[in-house]
């Protein structure tokens, strides 16, 4: 089985990084979607089966709580989990992503065991899935 | 002595980018003289009482060494878009990293920037002496911490 991904961030070389992790991690990859922030990924969303998101949280236009308040206000997406990589440090700020709805985060510097670890939780907790194993020597 | 902030700066830039970069640096002395680099990526972390400015300035070898690292790509294939785009990834990492560790909860971090920069260049951060650090005994660049006080409007602060 594979699963479409929308990666939402406002950095071209963050959504290349992203999206390579997700390929080494042993994640079973799909239609990989990306947008450049909140506005952009609710338009790519309208009427699309997406399987995970993967956002960050400081983006211009609409941001990442903003864009959690709009999926979640408008019912799109209502069971797809959204999980935030980001630098935010403010304990605040990511207790109010998590209350509107995120299914984790990740803080940024990561290593490709810190996005298996929770999609592995994550995903398994909706679909039963889990990722390989053997990420040694991933040469990202 | 190092002051707590330059300890501080120096282990999240060391974090970042052996972390997400694959690149080990050493810190070290520039007596103060300015090194030619030819990057400059910013960001700042706001309050209502006023921003800290971090800028990280790089040599052109090492940032397209640490984007080709980073993208999981041969240096060749690194455009200059990519360049700008990973040292905006670099410096906002560091931002939050310091943020991180400074943990209060008043500081927001911003958006951050990227420009190129030549040999006259001289930053609003000119005035604090430089982190120099380098890469295998070569120069790769420094990185400066500088509180600039003043109202900062909420519109900077609060996003959207």
């Amino acid at each position: 089985m594979s699963y479409n991904v929308l990666i939402v961030d406002d950095s071209k070389s963050m959504r290349k990084v992203m999206l390579k992790t997700l390929q080494l991690s042993g994640f079973e990859l799909g239609e990989c979607l990306e947008a450049s922030n909140g506005q952009e990924a609710l338009d790519i969303l309208d009427g699309r089966w997406i399987d995970l998101i993967l956002s960050d949280v400081h983006m211009p236009v609409m941001d990442g709580i903003g864009f959690i308040r709009s999926l979640r206000e408008q019912d799109i997406c209502r069971d797809t989990p959204v999980v935030f990589v980001t630098t935010e440090a403010n304990q605040d700020r990511l207790k109010q992503l998590m209350d509107l709805g995120a299914s984790g985060y990740i803080r940024k510097p990561f290593r490709p065991e810190d996005i298996r670890a929770l999609l592995n939780r994550i995903m398994g907790e909706t679909n039963g899935f889990r990722m390989g194993t053997d990420v040694e020597g991933c040469d990202f | 002595m190092a002051l707590e902030w330059e300890q501080t700066l120096k282990d999240v830039i060391s974090e970042v980018l052996e972390t997400m970069f694959f690149a080990m640096v050493e810190f070290g002395e520039s007596g103060g003289r300015e090194l030619p680099f030819e990057y400059e990526s910013e960001i700042h972390l706001l309050n209502h009482k006023g921003r800290i400015c971090i800028s990280l300035r790089v040599s052109e070898e090492f940032a397209r060494m640490i984007t080709a690292n980073f993208l999981g790509v041969e240096e060749n294939q690194v455009d200059d878009d990519d360049l700008k785009d990973s040292l905006k990834e670099l410096a906002n990492m560091v931002g939050g990293g310091y943020h991180a560790l400074k943990n209060d909860a008043e500081w927001r971090l911003g958006i951050p920037g990227v420009w190129r920069i030549g040999p006259e260049y001289m930053s609003m951060n000119q005035c604090v002496p430089p982190l120099d650090f380098a890469f295998f005994g070569e120069p790769a660049g420094s990185a400066v911490l500088n509180y600039v006080p003043g109202r900062v409007e909420d519109r900077e602060i609060i996003p959207n």
